[in-house]
Protein backbone atom coordinates (compact mmCIF):
# COMPACT_ATOMS: atom_id res chain seq x y z
CA UNK A 1 0.00 0.00 0.00
CA UNK A 2 1.29 3.48 -0.88
CA UNK A 3 2.55 5.62 1.99
CA UNK A 4 0.06 8.11 3.33
CA UNK A 5 -0.97 9.63 6.65
CA UNK A 6 -3.39 6.82 7.52
CA UNK A 7 -0.75 4.14 6.93
CA UNK A 8 1.67 6.04 9.17
CA UNK A 9 -0.86 6.49 11.98
CA UNK A 10 -1.65 2.76 11.92
CA UNK A 11 2.06 2.01 12.20
CA UNK A 12 2.43 4.54 15.02
CA UNK A 13 -0.46 3.09 17.04
CA UNK A 14 1.57 -0.08 17.59
CA UNK A 15 4.32 1.84 19.40
CA UNK A 16 2.75 4.91 21.02
CA UNK A 17 -0.50 6.58 21.99
CA UNK A 18 -2.13 8.93 19.54
CA UNK A 19 -4.31 11.21 21.63
CA UNK A 20 -7.89 11.46 20.34
CA UNK A 21 -9.91 14.39 21.66
CA UNK A 22 -13.64 13.57 21.61
CA UNK A 23 -14.93 16.84 23.06
CA UNK A 24 -15.83 19.44 20.46
CA UNK A 25 -13.19 22.10 19.83
CA UNK A 26 -13.23 25.34 17.89
CA UNK A 27 -9.90 25.53 15.99
CA UNK A 28 -10.60 29.10 14.84
CA UNK A 29 -10.87 30.15 18.50
CA UNK A 30 -7.39 28.90 19.51
CA UNK A 31 -8.73 25.72 21.17
CA UNK A 32 -6.55 23.32 19.15
CA UNK A 33 -3.35 25.19 19.99
CA UNK A 34 -4.41 25.81 23.61
CA UNK A 35 -4.64 22.03 24.15
CA UNK A 36 -1.24 21.52 22.52
CA UNK A 37 0.22 24.29 24.70
CA UNK A 38 -1.19 22.68 27.86
CA UNK A 39 0.44 19.39 26.85
CA UNK A 40 3.68 21.22 26.08
CA UNK A 41 3.69 22.75 29.57
CA UNK A 42 3.82 19.17 30.86
CA UNK A 43 6.60 18.27 28.39
CA UNK A 44 4.16 16.06 26.45
CA UNK A 45 4.26 16.04 22.64
CA UNK A 46 1.84 13.39 21.33
CA UNK A 47 0.21 13.51 17.93
CA UNK A 48 -3.33 14.72 18.61
CA UNK A 49 -6.48 14.08 16.58
CA UNK A 50 -9.46 16.33 17.27
CA UNK A 51 -12.46 14.22 16.28
CA UNK A 52 -15.13 16.89 16.63
CA UNK A 53 -14.25 20.32 15.29
CA UNK A 54 -16.19 23.39 14.36
CA UNK A 55 -15.57 25.07 11.04
CA UNK A 56 -14.92 28.79 10.57
CA UNK A 57 -18.67 29.45 10.58
CA UNK A 58 -18.92 27.82 14.01
CA UNK A 59 -20.81 24.80 12.66
CA UNK A 60 -19.84 21.15 13.10
CA UNK A 61 -17.14 20.33 10.57
CA UNK A 62 -17.22 17.15 8.53
CA UNK A 63 -13.44 16.95 8.81
CA UNK A 64 -11.21 16.22 11.78
CA UNK A 65 -7.97 18.02 12.66
CA UNK A 66 -4.60 16.40 13.36
CA UNK A 67 -1.59 18.25 14.76
CA UNK A 68 1.78 17.67 16.42
CA UNK A 69 2.64 14.74 14.13
CA UNK A 70 6.25 16.01 14.09
CA UNK A 71 6.39 16.70 17.84
CA UNK A 72 9.16 14.17 18.47
CA UNK A 73 12.24 13.05 16.58
CA UNK A 74 11.16 9.50 17.44
CA UNK A 75 8.14 9.82 15.16
CA UNK A 76 10.31 11.30 12.41
CA UNK A 77 12.65 8.31 12.75
CA UNK A 78 9.72 5.94 12.28
CA UNK A 79 8.60 7.99 9.29
CA UNK A 80 11.97 7.33 7.65
CA UNK A 81 11.77 3.59 8.42
CA UNK A 82 14.22 3.70 11.33
CA UNK A 83 13.73 2.35 14.86
CA UNK A 84 12.07 4.99 17.06
CA UNK A 85 15.20 5.38 19.20
CA UNK A 86 17.40 6.42 16.24
CA UNK A 87 16.74 10.08 16.97
CA UNK A 88 20.23 11.52 16.76
CA UNK A 89 22.47 11.90 13.78
CA UNK A 90 21.53 8.51 12.21
CA UNK A 91 18.12 10.07 11.53
CA UNK A 92 19.65 13.09 9.79
CA UNK A 93 22.04 10.82 7.96
CA UNK A 94 19.17 8.61 6.74
CA UNK A 95 17.56 11.75 5.34
CA UNK A 96 20.77 12.74 3.56
CA UNK A 97 21.23 9.26 2.05
CA UNK A 98 17.72 9.32 0.66
CA UNK A 99 18.12 12.74 -0.98
CA UNK A 100 20.73 11.16 -3.26
CA UNK A 101 18.19 8.81 -4.79
CA UNK A 102 15.57 10.68 -6.76
CA UNK A 103 12.52 8.57 -7.58
CA UNK A 104 10.18 9.42 -10.46
CA UNK A 105 6.56 9.86 -9.40
CA UNK A 106 3.96 7.33 -10.49
CA UNK A 107 0.90 8.65 -12.30
CA UNK A 108 -2.39 7.13 -11.18
CA UNK A 109 -5.89 7.62 -12.58
CA UNK A 110 -8.53 9.52 -10.61
CA UNK A 111 -10.30 6.31 -9.59
CA UNK A 112 -7.13 5.22 -7.80
CA UNK A 113 -6.59 8.57 -6.09
CA UNK A 114 -8.13 8.72 -2.58
CA UNK A 115 -7.75 12.51 -2.58
CA UNK A 116 -10.45 12.66 -5.29
CA UNK A 117 -13.16 11.02 -3.18
CA UNK A 118 -14.77 14.41 -2.58
CA UNK A 119 -14.42 17.25 -5.11
CA UNK A 120 -15.69 20.78 -4.59
CA UNK A 121 -15.30 23.68 -6.97
CA UNK A 122 -17.08 26.85 -8.03
CA UNK A 123 -20.12 27.76 -5.95
CA UNK A 124 -19.81 24.50 -3.96
CA UNK A 125 -16.46 25.57 -2.60
CA UNK A 126 -16.34 27.54 0.63
CA UNK A 127 -13.21 27.42 2.80
CA UNK A 128 -15.24 28.50 5.83
CA UNK A 129 -16.78 25.00 5.76
CA UNK A 130 -13.47 23.65 7.08
CA UNK A 131 -11.70 23.60 10.47
CA UNK A 132 -8.88 26.08 9.84
CA UNK A 133 -6.73 26.72 12.91
CA UNK A 134 -6.02 30.06 14.54
CA UNK A 135 -2.77 29.56 16.41
CA UNK A 136 -1.66 32.58 18.45
CA UNK A 137 -3.24 35.64 20.02
CA UNK A 138 -2.04 38.21 17.48
CA UNK A 139 -2.89 36.11 14.38
CA UNK A 140 -5.71 38.03 12.66
CA UNK A 141 -7.40 34.95 11.22
CA UNK A 142 -7.18 31.16 10.97
CA UNK A 143 -4.31 29.92 8.84
CA UNK A 144 -3.36 26.90 6.78
CA UNK A 145 0.31 26.26 7.52
CA UNK A 146 1.19 23.17 5.51
CA UNK A 147 3.09 22.57 2.25
CA UNK A 148 2.40 24.48 -0.92
CA UNK A 149 3.64 23.37 -4.34
CA UNK A 150 4.27 25.37 -7.48
CA UNK A 151 5.58 24.28 -10.87
CA UNK A 152 8.28 26.10 -12.79
CA UNK A 153 6.79 28.21 -15.59
CA UNK A 154 7.20 26.22 -18.82
CA UNK A 155 9.51 23.90 -16.90
CA UNK A 156 8.88 20.41 -15.65
CA UNK A 157 9.80 20.66 -12.00
CA UNK A 158 7.67 21.01 -8.91
CA UNK A 159 8.81 22.96 -5.86
CA UNK A 160 7.43 22.39 -2.38
CA UNK A 161 7.79 24.35 0.84
CA UNK A 162 5.91 25.06 4.04
CA UNK A 163 4.17 28.44 3.75
CA UNK A 164 1.48 30.18 5.73
CA UNK A 165 -1.90 30.90 4.14
CA UNK A 166 -4.28 33.32 5.85
CA UNK A 167 -8.03 32.76 5.52
CA UNK A 168 -9.37 35.84 3.74
CA UNK A 169 -12.69 34.61 2.36
CA UNK A 170 -14.59 31.58 1.02
CA UNK A 171 -12.25 31.30 -1.97
CA UNK A 172 -9.37 33.59 -1.03
CA UNK A 173 -6.14 33.06 0.90
CA UNK A 174 -3.23 35.38 1.69
CA UNK A 175 0.12 33.69 0.97
CA UNK A 176 3.43 34.76 2.49
CA UNK A 177 6.65 33.55 0.91
CA UNK A 178 10.23 34.48 1.76
CA UNK A 179 12.40 35.14 -1.29
CA UNK A 180 13.32 31.55 -1.99
CA UNK A 181 12.36 29.04 -4.71
CA UNK A 182 8.55 29.29 -4.69
CA UNK A 183 8.78 33.05 -4.53
CA UNK A 184 11.06 32.94 -7.57
CA UNK A 185 8.58 30.77 -9.49
CA UNK A 186 5.81 33.25 -8.69
CA UNK A 187 8.02 36.08 -9.83
CA UNK A 188 8.56 34.47 -13.25
CA UNK A 189 4.79 34.08 -13.76
CA UNK A 190 4.21 37.62 -12.56
CA UNK A 191 6.80 38.92 -15.02
CA UNK A 192 4.56 37.59 -17.81
CA UNK A 193 1.38 38.89 -16.19
CA UNK A 194 0.21 35.34 -15.50
CA UNK A 195 -1.33 33.71 -12.45
CA UNK A 196 0.82 30.96 -10.94
CA UNK A 197 -0.91 27.62 -10.34
CA UNK A 198 -0.44 26.52 -6.73
CA UNK A 199 -1.66 23.67 -4.57
CA UNK A 200 -1.71 23.24 -0.81
CA UNK A 201 -1.23 19.71 0.50
CA UNK A 202 -2.86 19.04 3.87
CA UNK A 203 -2.21 15.63 5.34
CA UNK A 204 0.25 13.10 3.98
CA UNK A 205 2.82 10.65 5.29
CA UNK A 206 5.36 12.57 7.42
CA UNK A 207 8.16 11.46 5.09
CA UNK A 208 6.36 13.46 2.40
CA UNK A 209 6.63 16.63 4.50
CA UNK A 210 10.23 15.98 5.54
CA UNK A 211 11.01 15.53 1.84
CA UNK A 212 9.18 18.76 1.01
CA UNK A 213 11.67 20.60 3.23
CA UNK A 214 14.75 19.58 1.25
CA UNK A 215 17.26 22.30 0.47
CA UNK A 216 18.17 21.10 -3.03
CA UNK A 217 19.10 23.73 -5.65
CA UNK A 218 16.44 25.63 -7.59
CA UNK A 219 15.04 23.56 -10.43
CA UNK A 220 15.37 20.14 -8.82
CA UNK A 221 11.99 18.38 -8.99
CA UNK A 222 10.77 18.08 -5.42
CA UNK A 223 8.28 15.33 -6.33
CA UNK A 224 11.33 13.19 -7.17
CA UNK A 225 13.17 14.22 -4.00
CA UNK A 226 10.08 13.44 -1.92
CA UNK A 227 9.91 10.02 -3.60
CA UNK A 228 13.50 9.47 -2.53
CA UNK A 229 12.79 10.46 1.07
CA UNK A 230 9.64 8.29 1.14
CA UNK A 231 11.67 5.50 -0.45
CA UNK A 232 8.89 4.87 -2.94
CA UNK A 233 7.42 6.78 -5.91
CA UNK A 234 5.06 9.59 -5.01
CA UNK A 235 1.66 8.77 -6.52
CA UNK A 236 0.35 11.75 -8.45
CA UNK A 237 -2.90 12.42 -10.27
CA UNK A 238 -4.23 15.13 -12.58
CA UNK A 239 -5.40 18.28 -10.87
CA UNK A 240 -9.01 19.42 -11.22
CA UNK A 241 -8.00 22.86 -12.44
CA UNK A 242 -5.11 22.30 -14.84
CA UNK A 243 -5.40 18.59 -15.68
CA UNK A 244 -2.14 16.95 -16.76
CA UNK A 245 -0.33 20.28 -16.69
CA UNK A 246 -0.21 20.15 -12.89
CA UNK A 247 -0.13 16.83 -11.10
CA UNK A 248 -1.05 16.60 -7.42
CA UNK A 249 -0.22 14.01 -4.72
CA UNK A 250 -2.89 11.31 -5.00
CA UNK A 251 -2.48 9.93 -1.46
CA UNK A 252 -2.91 13.27 0.30
CA UNK A 253 -5.77 13.79 2.72
CA UNK A 254 -6.73 17.15 1.20
CA UNK A 255 -5.56 19.23 -1.78
CA UNK A 256 -6.49 22.88 -2.28
CA UNK A 257 -5.96 24.15 -5.83
CA UNK A 258 -5.65 27.84 -6.63
CA UNK A 259 -3.80 30.54 -8.49
CA UNK A 260 -1.44 33.17 -7.12
CA UNK A 261 -2.75 36.35 -8.72
CA UNK A 262 -0.15 38.46 -10.55
CA UNK A 263 0.39 41.98 -9.29
CA UNK A 264 -2.03 41.56 -6.39
CA UNK A 265 -0.96 42.07 -2.80
CA UNK A 266 -3.16 42.34 0.28
CA UNK A 267 -2.80 42.81 4.02
CA UNK A 268 -1.65 39.65 5.79
CA UNK A 269 -0.37 38.69 9.28
CA UNK A 270 0.87 39.28 12.03
CA UNK A 271 1.52 35.57 12.30
CA UNK A 272 3.30 33.64 15.07
CA UNK A 273 6.29 32.13 13.28
CA UNK A 274 9.04 29.61 13.98
CA UNK A 275 11.38 32.06 15.79
CA UNK A 276 8.79 32.33 18.57
CA UNK A 277 7.74 35.86 17.56
CA UNK A 278 5.04 37.25 15.34
CA UNK A 279 6.10 38.22 11.86
CA UNK A 280 4.80 41.76 11.16
CA UNK A 281 1.66 42.61 9.23
CA UNK A 282 2.67 43.06 5.60
CA UNK A 283 1.43 42.96 2.03
CA UNK A 284 1.49 39.40 0.72
CA UNK A 285 0.43 37.44 -2.34
CA UNK A 286 -3.20 36.40 -2.79
CA UNK A 287 -4.45 32.95 -3.83
CA UNK A 288 -7.71 32.65 -5.75
CA UNK A 289 -8.89 29.20 -4.66
CA UNK A 290 -10.30 27.09 -7.50
CA UNK A 291 -10.98 23.66 -6.02
CA UNK A 292 -10.66 21.49 -2.94
CA UNK A 293 -10.51 17.71 -3.12
CA UNK A 294 -10.22 15.27 -0.24
CA UNK A 295 -10.72 11.81 1.17
CA UNK A 296 -14.00 10.96 2.81
CA UNK A 297 -13.36 11.47 6.53
CA UNK A 298 -10.12 13.30 5.76
CA UNK A 299 -7.78 14.62 8.44
CA UNK A 300 -7.07 18.36 8.20
CA UNK A 301 -3.40 18.48 9.16
CA UNK A 302 -1.89 21.48 10.89
CA UNK A 303 1.56 22.21 12.31
CA UNK A 304 1.84 23.85 15.73
CA UNK A 305 3.95 26.60 14.26
CA UNK A 306 6.38 28.40 16.61
CA UNK A 307 6.59 25.27 18.75
CA UNK A 308 8.53 22.05 18.95
CA UNK A 309 7.08 20.19 15.95
CA UNK A 310 7.71 23.21 13.76
CA UNK A 311 11.36 23.22 14.89
CA UNK A 312 12.01 19.49 14.54
CA UNK A 313 10.51 19.47 11.07
CA UNK A 314 12.84 22.26 9.99
CA UNK A 315 15.97 20.81 11.54
CA UNK A 316 16.23 17.22 10.32
CA UNK A 317 16.40 17.92 6.55
CA UNK A 318 18.99 20.65 7.08
CA UNK A 319 21.17 18.48 9.30
CA UNK A 320 21.37 15.72 6.71
CA UNK A 321 21.87 17.89 3.66
CA UNK A 322 24.44 20.20 5.25
CA UNK A 323 26.37 17.19 6.47
CA UNK A 324 26.54 15.83 2.91
CA UNK A 325 27.56 19.21 1.50
CA UNK A 326 30.37 19.61 4.04
CA UNK A 327 31.50 16.00 3.58
CA UNK A 328 32.17 16.68 -0.10
CA UNK A 329 34.99 19.07 0.90
CA UNK A 330 35.77 18.18 4.52
CA UNK A 331 35.46 14.40 4.55
CA UNK A 332 36.20 14.12 8.26
CA UNK A 333 32.94 15.85 9.27
CA UNK A 334 31.18 13.66 11.82
CA UNK A 335 27.83 15.20 12.60
CA UNK A 336 25.60 18.26 12.19
CA UNK A 337 22.86 19.36 14.54
CA UNK A 338 20.36 22.22 14.70
CA UNK A 339 19.49 22.58 18.43
CA UNK A 340 16.15 23.66 19.88
CA UNK A 341 17.87 26.76 21.32
CA UNK A 342 18.10 28.13 17.77
CA UNK A 343 14.62 26.87 16.89
CA UNK A 344 16.41 24.26 14.74
CA UNK A 345 17.24 26.94 12.18
CA UNK A 346 19.40 29.79 13.49
CA UNK A 347 22.19 27.84 15.20
CA UNK A 348 24.12 25.00 13.58
CA UNK A 349 26.59 22.76 15.41
CA UNK A 350 29.13 20.88 13.29
CA UNK A 351 31.58 18.30 14.63
CA UNK A 352 34.58 17.07 12.71
CA UNK A 353 37.91 15.32 13.15
CA UNK A 354 40.02 18.24 12.11
CA UNK A 355 43.05 17.47 9.94
CA UNK A 356 44.07 21.07 9.35
CA UNK A 357 43.12 24.29 11.11
CA UNK A 358 41.30 25.57 8.02
CA UNK A 359 38.85 22.64 8.09
CA UNK A 360 36.65 24.24 10.74
CA UNK A 361 36.07 27.49 8.90
CA UNK A 362 35.63 25.76 5.57
CA UNK A 363 32.92 23.57 7.07
CA UNK A 364 31.24 26.61 8.59
CA UNK A 365 31.29 28.53 5.33
CA UNK A 366 29.73 25.63 3.44
CA UNK A 367 26.91 25.43 5.99
CA UNK A 368 26.29 29.16 5.70
CA UNK A 369 26.44 29.06 1.90
CA UNK A 370 23.72 26.49 1.43
CA UNK A 371 21.30 27.48 4.20
CA UNK A 372 20.40 31.14 4.67
CA UNK A 373 18.50 30.41 7.89
CA UNK A 374 21.75 29.85 9.82
CA UNK A 375 23.04 32.78 11.86
CA UNK A 376 25.63 31.05 14.07
CA UNK A 377 27.80 28.10 13.12
CA UNK A 378 29.74 26.49 15.94
CA UNK A 379 32.37 23.97 14.87
CA UNK A 380 33.59 21.49 17.46
CA UNK A 381 36.00 18.56 17.48
CA UNK A 382 34.88 14.99 16.99
CA UNK A 383 35.07 14.26 20.74
CA UNK A 384 32.20 16.70 21.32
CA UNK A 385 28.64 15.57 20.65
CA UNK A 386 26.71 18.30 18.78
CA UNK A 387 23.47 16.78 20.08
CA UNK A 388 24.65 17.62 23.65
CA UNK A 389 24.44 21.41 23.89
CA UNK A 390 26.24 21.43 27.25
CA UNK A 391 29.26 19.81 25.60
CA UNK A 392 29.18 22.25 22.70
CA UNK A 393 29.13 25.27 25.01
CA UNK A 394 31.92 23.70 27.09
CA UNK A 395 34.01 23.52 23.91
CA UNK A 396 33.14 27.14 23.12
CA UNK A 397 34.14 28.10 26.67
CA UNK A 398 37.43 26.28 26.71
CA UNK A 399 38.70 25.88 23.12
CA UNK A 400 37.78 29.24 21.66
CA UNK A 401 39.39 32.67 22.03
CA UNK A 402 36.86 35.14 20.61
CA UNK A 403 39.53 37.39 19.14
CA UNK A 404 41.12 34.62 17.11
CA UNK A 405 38.43 32.04 16.69
CA UNK A 406 35.32 33.95 15.68
CA UNK A 407 34.42 35.68 12.45
CA UNK A 408 31.49 37.92 11.60
CA UNK A 409 30.26 38.15 8.02
CA UNK A 410 28.07 41.17 7.36
CA UNK A 411 25.19 41.82 4.97
CA UNK A 412 24.29 38.23 4.11
CA UNK A 413 20.87 36.97 3.04
CA UNK A 414 19.01 35.87 6.17
CA UNK A 415 15.55 34.79 7.17
CA UNK A 416 13.12 37.73 7.11
CA UNK A 417 11.42 36.11 10.10
CA UNK A 418 14.44 36.61 12.39
CA UNK A 419 13.28 39.59 14.47
CA UNK A 420 16.85 40.75 15.08
CA UNK A 421 17.83 41.45 11.47
CA UNK A 422 18.30 45.15 10.75
CA UNK A 423 16.50 45.22 7.38
CA UNK A 424 14.09 42.93 5.57
CA UNK A 425 16.33 40.02 4.63
CA UNK A 426 19.95 40.93 5.30
CA UNK A 427 21.79 40.09 8.46
CA UNK A 428 25.15 39.09 9.80
CA UNK A 429 26.53 35.63 10.43
CA UNK A 430 28.97 34.40 13.04
CA UNK A 431 31.41 31.51 12.86
CA UNK A 432 32.70 30.16 16.15
CA UNK A 433 35.63 27.80 15.80
CA UNK A 434 35.60 25.84 19.06
CA UNK A 435 38.06 23.22 17.90
CA UNK A 436 41.46 22.57 19.45
CA UNK A 437 44.09 24.38 17.35
CA UNK A 438 46.46 22.19 15.36
CA UNK A 439 49.08 24.93 15.04
CA UNK A 440 50.12 24.93 18.71
CA UNK A 441 50.22 22.74 21.81
CA UNK A 442 46.91 22.59 23.66
CA UNK A 443 45.73 21.18 26.97
CA UNK A 444 44.30 17.68 27.16
CA UNK A 445 40.79 16.88 28.27
CA UNK A 446 40.54 15.08 31.63
CA UNK A 447 39.55 11.45 31.83
CA UNK A 448 39.50 8.62 34.32
CA UNK A 449 41.52 5.74 32.84
CA UNK A 450 39.32 3.64 30.56
CA UNK A 451 40.77 0.31 31.75
CA UNK A 452 39.70 1.15 35.29
CA UNK A 453 36.25 2.23 34.17
CA UNK A 454 35.92 -1.09 32.34
CA UNK A 455 36.92 -2.97 35.49
CA UNK A 456 34.71 -1.14 37.99
CA UNK A 457 31.10 -2.28 38.45
CA UNK A 458 29.32 0.42 40.45
CA UNK A 459 26.92 -2.09 42.00
CA UNK A 460 29.85 -3.87 43.65
CA UNK A 461 30.66 -0.74 45.64
CA UNK A 462 27.28 0.90 46.20
CA UNK A 463 24.02 -0.92 46.79
CA UNK A 464 21.82 -0.74 43.67
CA UNK A 465 18.79 0.42 45.71
CA UNK A 466 20.83 3.35 46.96
CA UNK A 467 21.96 4.18 43.42
CA UNK A 468 18.38 4.15 42.22
CA UNK A 469 17.26 6.31 45.17
CA UNK A 470 19.75 9.08 44.43
CA UNK A 471 18.42 12.19 42.68
CA UNK A 472 19.69 12.59 39.12
CA UNK A 473 21.36 15.74 37.87
CA UNK A 474 21.83 15.76 34.13
CA UNK A 475 22.78 19.41 33.76
CA UNK A 476 26.52 18.81 33.64
CA UNK A 477 26.66 15.47 31.85
CA UNK A 478 29.45 15.31 29.34
CA UNK A 479 31.12 12.37 27.74
CA UNK A 480 34.37 12.84 29.70
CA UNK B 1 15.73 45.42 15.22
CA UNK B 2 13.88 44.33 12.12
CA UNK B 3 12.00 47.03 10.28
CA UNK B 4 8.71 47.10 12.20
CA UNK B 5 6.43 49.74 13.65
CA UNK B 6 3.87 49.25 16.43
CA UNK B 7 0.43 50.66 15.60
CA UNK B 8 -2.79 50.95 17.60
CA UNK B 9 -6.30 50.11 16.43
CA UNK B 10 -8.52 53.23 16.55
CA UNK B 11 -11.54 51.07 17.45
CA UNK B 12 -10.39 48.60 20.14
CA UNK B 13 -6.97 50.12 20.99
CA UNK B 14 -5.32 46.75 20.38
CA UNK B 15 -1.64 47.04 19.55
CA UNK B 16 0.20 45.12 16.86
CA UNK B 17 3.04 45.74 14.47
CA UNK B 18 3.51 46.01 10.74
CA UNK B 19 6.17 46.43 8.07
CA UNK B 20 6.04 50.21 7.68
CA UNK B 21 7.19 50.27 4.07
CA UNK B 22 4.03 48.41 3.06
CA UNK B 23 1.52 50.70 4.79
CA UNK B 24 2.97 54.13 5.48
CA UNK B 25 1.95 56.53 2.67
CA UNK B 26 -0.07 53.74 1.04
CA UNK B 27 -3.75 53.10 0.37
CA UNK B 28 -3.53 49.57 1.74
CA UNK B 29 -5.38 49.29 5.05
CA UNK B 30 -4.04 47.74 8.22
CA UNK B 31 -6.21 44.99 9.70
CA UNK B 32 -6.63 44.86 13.47
CA UNK B 33 -5.99 41.25 14.51
CA UNK B 34 -8.21 41.64 17.57
CA UNK B 35 -11.41 43.29 16.22
CA UNK B 36 -10.92 43.05 12.41
CA UNK B 37 -11.24 46.84 11.98
CA UNK B 38 -9.53 48.07 8.80
CA UNK B 39 -7.78 51.44 9.04
CA UNK B 40 -5.06 53.42 7.36
CA UNK B 41 -1.61 53.75 8.90
CA UNK B 42 -2.13 57.48 9.47
CA UNK B 43 -5.33 56.70 11.45
CA UNK B 44 -3.40 54.85 14.12
CA UNK B 45 -3.68 56.95 17.32
CA UNK B 46 -0.21 55.83 18.40
CA UNK B 47 2.81 54.91 16.31
CA UNK B 48 5.89 53.52 18.02
CA UNK B 49 9.03 53.12 15.93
Amino acid sequence: MAKNLGVFLEQLRSTETIVEVEQEVNPADFEVTAILRKLEERALFPAVIYNHCRNIKGEASALRVISNVFGTRERCAVALDLPADETGFPLSSRYAERTKHLIEPTVVVKQQAPVKEVIKKGANLDLSDYPLVRHHEMDPAPYIDMVICLKGRNQNFYNTSFQRNMYKGPRKLGLFMAARHNWEICRTYEEHGEAAPVIIILGHHPAFYLGALNIQPYGVDDYKVIGGIMNEPLNVVESETWGKNFMVPAEAEIIIEGEVLPGVKETEAPFGEWPGYYGPQRLSHVIDVKAITYRKNALWQDVFVSHRENWILGGIPKEGEIYEAIRAYVPTVKSVHFPFSGNCRLICYVSLDKQEDGDARQAALIALAICDFIKYVVVVDGDVDPFNEGEVLWAVSTRCQPQEDTDIIKCVKSSPLDPSIPGQSEGSKMIIDATVPKRKAFAQRTKVPQQVLDRIRLEHYIDEDIILSLPKYTDSLRSC
Amino acid sequence: MADIVWVTCPKCEGQFYCKPGDFEDSHYPLLCPYCSKEFLFKESPRIQR
